[in-house]
């Protein structure tokens, strides 16, 4: 379990986040919600240790009740757009992560060359990123997050810069990935239907950024998430953030 | 094929220049003394050119290695500098400072102190060609994405592997774009602190071919001083080119 405790982050003076906080199950996906300006981005960038130095923010982070600090070996952050260093071939970009934690260049090499069948980019080893196509980058940002095996992953608004069809494609292509290799994910993103399709556990923030205005379970698998079964929950979601 | 079709408004254009100088120099008839057609431009060239070529190379000499300095310490310097708010905003406005010294006022004063050798030579040419580099370099470090730094901080990198994997290879483009620029002073400054003062190169043969009253001569000069400029840029192009990591440097591959 990952705990955050009493959160607050201010700019100056004005507090952006409140006294916030969550406990992140392992192998459970839940996703964070709230009003664009809610501060649930930064919540993210806190806990992947990447806050900008004029945000101040007090708040305590535990791991199966041991407190730790950001950046933790125990998170991988994926940033909102891909992120994928044109300077480098899509296997390069993939081993990034590895290579930084100290892994030697071939070993990390190879050990990302064993997934690229699995994540759909065979062939793509030695294409440049502006080569390949927006939902293969997505998946190469994927790859590099997931090869690095922490036990939570930080996904901030990941399908966002995708168009409709790719984007639908991606959630349920990522909901197989997290079937094959369970991880404890917190996903931020502003979509109530991607929260629904893909959550475990859909937490929303209020506006004004202090506790959460709601935990809600969502119980019902995953394939049978059709859009008469997931009305309810989306119809409460919506209110929620409507009147936050 | 495809450069040639690149390079065909330029040669047109000069073409078209080089004739109408001619034509000019034939119907008024000028004295050779005050402009010589590009005809005996090039007949002095030839007639002289076991006497220009050892000057030439003593300036590419001196140009080479006054500019491979320049890039060596503007690199040095960019680094620290990067790493250092503190020296970047104490010594930036000394450096623009630095830029404002007439080379005229400091040519004579380095011969004055370190004599007709190499280091005069070497030491304008590096005052020259260093800032545009540096500066090139600086803002090239400032152009990496929020979102490629965020990556590589989450990641734990340290501040030297962020430069490392993320910095430098963004700054690239904006380097080469620099020493593009720094290139076309090296041979000018080269040229302009022999002309202070040598006893080789060609600024001390424009010197001495002034002194003569062979405007010929002092214009043949200026073609090989615009050769080797053009010669030293195509060098930095190729190197570009070869160093290049992106399917920009090599064939484009549709995979969508």
């Amino acid at each position: 379990m990952l705990h955050i405790e009493g959160l607050s982050i201010s700019i100056e003076n004005r507090k952006l986040v409140s006294d916030f906080s969550c406990a992140l199950s392992e192998n459970e996906v839940t996703c964070l919600i709230g009003p664009s300006g809610c501060g649930k981005t930064s919540v993210l960038k806190w806990l992947a240790g990447i806050l900008s130095p004029t945000l101040g923010a007090t708040g305590a982070l535990t791991l199966d009740d041991t407190g730790i600090t950001p950046p933790h070996a125990s998170t991988t952050y994926q940033p909102q757009s891909d992120a994928l260093f044109p300077w480098l071939t899509i296997a390069q970009n993939a081993a990034l992560g590895l290579e930084v934690a100290g892994i030697p260049t071939k070993t990390a090499r190879a050990d990302v060359l064993m997934h690229f069948k699995t994540f759909g980019l065979a062939g793509c080893e030695n294409l440049y990123p502006e080569q390949i196509s927006g939902g293969m980058r997505q998946r190469a940002a994927f790859l590099r997050t997931l090869v690095q095996n922490s036990r939570f992953i930080l996904l901030d608004e990941p399908f966002s810069a995708l168009d409709a069809v790719t984007r639908l494609r991606m959630q349920a292509w990522l909901c197989d990935q997290l079937a094959h290799t369970p991880r404890g994910v917190l996903m931020v993103t502003h979509d109530l239907h991607e929260a629904t399709q893909i959550a475990d556990r859909i937490l929303v923030m209020p506006a004004a950024g202090g506790p959460l205005a709601a935990n809600i379970s969502v119980t019902t698998p995953r394939h049978a998430r059709t859009e008469t079964a997931m009305a309810q929950i989306r119809t409460t979601l919506k209110s929620l953030l409507l009147e936050s | 094929m495809q450069s040639f079709r690149h390079f065909l408004p330029t040669l047109v254009l000069a073409t078209a220049l080089l004739l109408a100088w001619q034509i000019y120099c034939t119907l008024a008839q000028v004295s050779p003394l005050v402009l010589p057609a590009p005809t005996q431009v090039l007949r002095a060239l030839f007639i002289e050119r076991a006497r220009i070529g050892p000057h030439a190379l003593s300036t590419i000499w001196v140009a080479t290695l006054g500019f491979s300095t320049s890039v060596t310490f503007a690199f040095a310097a960019s680094v620290a500098l990067h790493f250092s708010p503190w020296l970047q905003r104490g010594l930036m406005p000394l450096l623009v400072a630095s830029q404002t010294i007439p080379l005229v006022a400091l040519a004579p004063l380095m011969i004055l102190w370190f004599g007709f050798g190499l280091l005069p030579k070497v030491l304008l040419v590096i005052l020259v060609t260093f800032f545009p580099i540096l500066v090139s370099l600086l803002s090239g470090y400032g152009q990496v994405p929020q979102a490629y730094l965020d990556l590589l901080s989450s990641m734990r990198a340290g501040k030297m592997a962020i430069f490392r994997r993320a910095t430098l290879p963004m700054a690239r483009a904006s380097f080469f774009a620099g020493l593009r620029i720094s290139a076309t002073y090296a041979i000018v400054a080269t040229i302009f602190a022999e002309y202070a003062g040598s006893r080789q190169g060609l600024g001390i043969y424009i010197l001495t071919a002034k002194n003569s009253f062979r405007a010929d001569l002092v214009l043949a000069a200026v073609v090989v001083s615009a050769v080797l400029t053009l010669l030293l840029l195509a060098v930095i192009r190729l190197t570009e080119k070869l160093t290049s990591k992106g399917p920009a440097g090599g064939k484009r591959h549709a995979a969508h």
